[in-house]
């Protein structure tokens, strides 16, 4: 019978070589552009933070609810489509622009909700792709508000001032890795006061056993639609801070099937249902995908002597690799799948678990 | 006052009748034994009672309300609840975590929550599991779970559906001490059970069930006596 070791689910406190771990990691966090100022190494780090903010978000409708969402580059774009064309349109600024982003995202959400929430079943995936791919169309042919295929460039983000002082001007990557790394961190305290409240327990509920849920008083609709709706808005942020932080946005960017499917990854692979998971499936993906586009793997098989790099097959590796990241996904989440199902966080859960057991 | 009525309760699945013109009454604190050959209809009546189906014809009234259109979570929030004959555990919750989900239709603090769970979870006896995964109780516990976790809804009627299915003599036997633990916290009850020998002994009065009609209304021994419900259980001459 298996005990339950897993503090997560249940409300024990954390443990004092727990919270001195994470306090030395957010200390390093925070000093950490002080220390290290090389561009490329801070765009890494915004990445790593932007991608745990739409795992985590994605985490509380697919991991904690079980309502798998294969559309949420929906409320990522809507996100960053309305905070763009408010700051190039309208000179409203992002950090107002990104509120409108999320408000018209519930509207979205809600829609989709109170429609497919309704239904069991593969209702609200395969709506969830539909509506995901009525926005992106959307956003191409509604050429006179989105400027179509061609996208939204920003010209300048207005400096953030505090009365008369400038905060930040957004000249260097520097204060978008702070706003990253506060809002990653923000996504994670929520998830965290998500599992702890009745919220969550209903929202487990659900996942684990719809009927017996809706026996035991929980409004099925209701609860689904909040879990959408939080995880929604989440997404939105995520989006809004994208577009402003890229400068650059158009519909395959933010609106396509590969941002919705990247979203579900990153969860999937680092563990669903758990608060870490979506940093783990970052911590996989971002550094993965990052090789694959500056054809490091193609270098690194090079070195090891297999594959000449002048030979035909050199040549196709390093044409193609570098466009290969959906492929390699793609048996990435086959062997998560076949060998770790709980995610490379729960595979490391059940590891320790075992050495525990062979110990005692 | 009858706590539970039902009025000429039908339901029809397509050209099927799974329960037609079935009345009956409940008496506040009484258990009421619901038996009936397999394809009887009682666990169709019991989807119709708490919600899951609404009632093709007639109506359900508890505690003097009609139960018309309302759904599942309605119906408990009313007092009512059901379990399941094939169990629903919240697999990858803890039994203590699987209670307090019943406990907090009543309560928005988890704090509060915990405790009344804690005290159902006694009363089941499974204060030694609480902090156990759900999913990996063997039949006997997690069919108390089940009755744990309704009783944490604070309800003032219960739905029993087979909780003695697939259980050993001894485990059966535990049940039956539960079921009449419960009628003496003041619960009504409403048991499906295939135990003849359990049903006759819990059971203030029994309603039978054939081919979706009411065959046979009674105490245990006007139903053992009944010639009708000999009938449909073995078979005519």
């Amino acid at each position: 019978m298996k005990r339950l070791l897993d503090p997560e689910t249940t409300t024990g406190g954390a443990s004092p070589a727990g919270v001195l771990i994470a306090i030395t990691l957010l200390v390093f966090l925070f000093l950490f552009p002080r220390m290290v100022s090389d561009p490329y190494t801070l765009h890494i780090m915004i990445l790593l933070f932007l991608s745990t903010i739409m795992g985590q978000s994605w985490n509380i409708l697919g991991g904690y609810t079980g309502q798998y969402s294969v559309g949420h580059a929906a409320y990522f774009g809507t996100g960053a489509y309305v905070t763009m064309m408010l700051m190039q349109y309208r000179q409203v600024p992002p950090w107002y622009g990104m509120w409108a982003g999320m408000a018209v995202v519930v509207a979205v959400a809600l829609i989709i909700g109170s429609i497919c929430f309704r239904l069991r079943g593969p209702y609200f995936v395969l709506a969830s792709i539909a509506v995901a791919e009525i926005i992106r169309l959307s956003a191409i042919n509604l050429k006179e508000i989105t400027n179509g295929a061609e996208g939204i460039l920003i010209t300048e983000i207005p400096p953030f001032k505090l009365g008369e002082t400038v905060i930040t001007d957004f000249l260097t990557k520097v204060p978008f890795y702070y706003i990253g790394l506060v809002l990653a961190l923000l996504t994670i305290v929520i998830t965290w006061l998500v599992q702890r409240s009745k919220l969550g327990y209903y929202f487990q509920a659900i996942r684990e056993d719809q009927d017996a849920a809706h026996s035991l008083g929980i409004n099925l609709t209701f609860y689904k639609n909040i879990a959408l709706i939080i995880s929604a808005m989440l997404t939105s942020l995520a989006g809004s801070f994208y577009a402003v932080y890229v400068g650059f946005i158009d519909p395959p960017t933010v609106l396509g099937l590969d941002i919705s499917v990247e979203i579900v990854l990153i969860c999937i692979i680092g563990g669903i249902g758990t608060i870490y998971g979506p940093v783990i499936g970052a911590l996989v993906l971002v550094p993965l995908s990052e090789a694959l586009r500056s054809n490091l793997i193609a270098s690194a098989i090079f070195k090891t002597g297999i594959v000449s790099e002048e030979s035909g097959i050199g040549n196709f590796l390093k044409e193609n690799l570098a466009h290969a990241h959906t492929l390699i996904y793609g048996i990435l989440v086959v062997v998560v799948i076949l060998f770790m199902p709980d995610g490379v966080l729960g595979f490391f859960k059940a590891l320790t678990a075992k050495k525990h057991k062979e110990a005692a | 006052m009858a706590i539970l009525e039902i009025k000429h309760v039908s339901k029809f699945f397509g050209g099927l009748a799974a329960n037609s013109d079935v009345s009956f009454e409940m008496e506040q604190g009484m258990v009421m034994g619901l038996i009936g050959p397999n394809g009887a209809g009682k666990t169709t009546l019991f989807n119709c009672i708490t919600g899951y189906y609404p009632p093709s014809k007639g109506d359900v009234v508890f505690d003097g309300r009609s139960m018309h259109g309302l759904l599942p979570d309605k119906v408990c929030k009313l007092g009512m609840v059901r379990t399941w004959q094939k169990v629903r555990p919240l697999a990858k919750m803890s039994v203590v975590d699987n209670v307090m989900v019943g406990a907090l239709c009543r309560t928005g603090s988890l704090k509060k929550a915990r405790d009344m769970a804690m005290e159902q979870i006694k009363v089941v006896g499974l204060g030694q599991r609480s902090g156990f995964l759900a999913g990996g109780l063997p039949i006997g516990e997690r069919k108390k779970l089940e009755v744990a976790r309704v009783l944490a809804t604070q309800p003032k009627m219960l739905l029993l559906d087979e909780v003695m299915g697939g259980l050993n003599p001894a485990e059966s036997e535990e049940i039956i001490h539960l079921i009449l633990t419960i009628k003496n916290l003041g619960i009504t009850q409403m048991v499906i059970e295939h135990d003849m020998k359990a049903i006759m002994r819990i059971s203030d009065r029994i309603v039978v069930l054939n081919s979706g009609e009411k065959l046979a209304e009674g105490t245990p021994q006007e139903i053992v006596g009944n010639p009708n419900v000999v009938a449909a259980y073995l078979g005519s001459e």
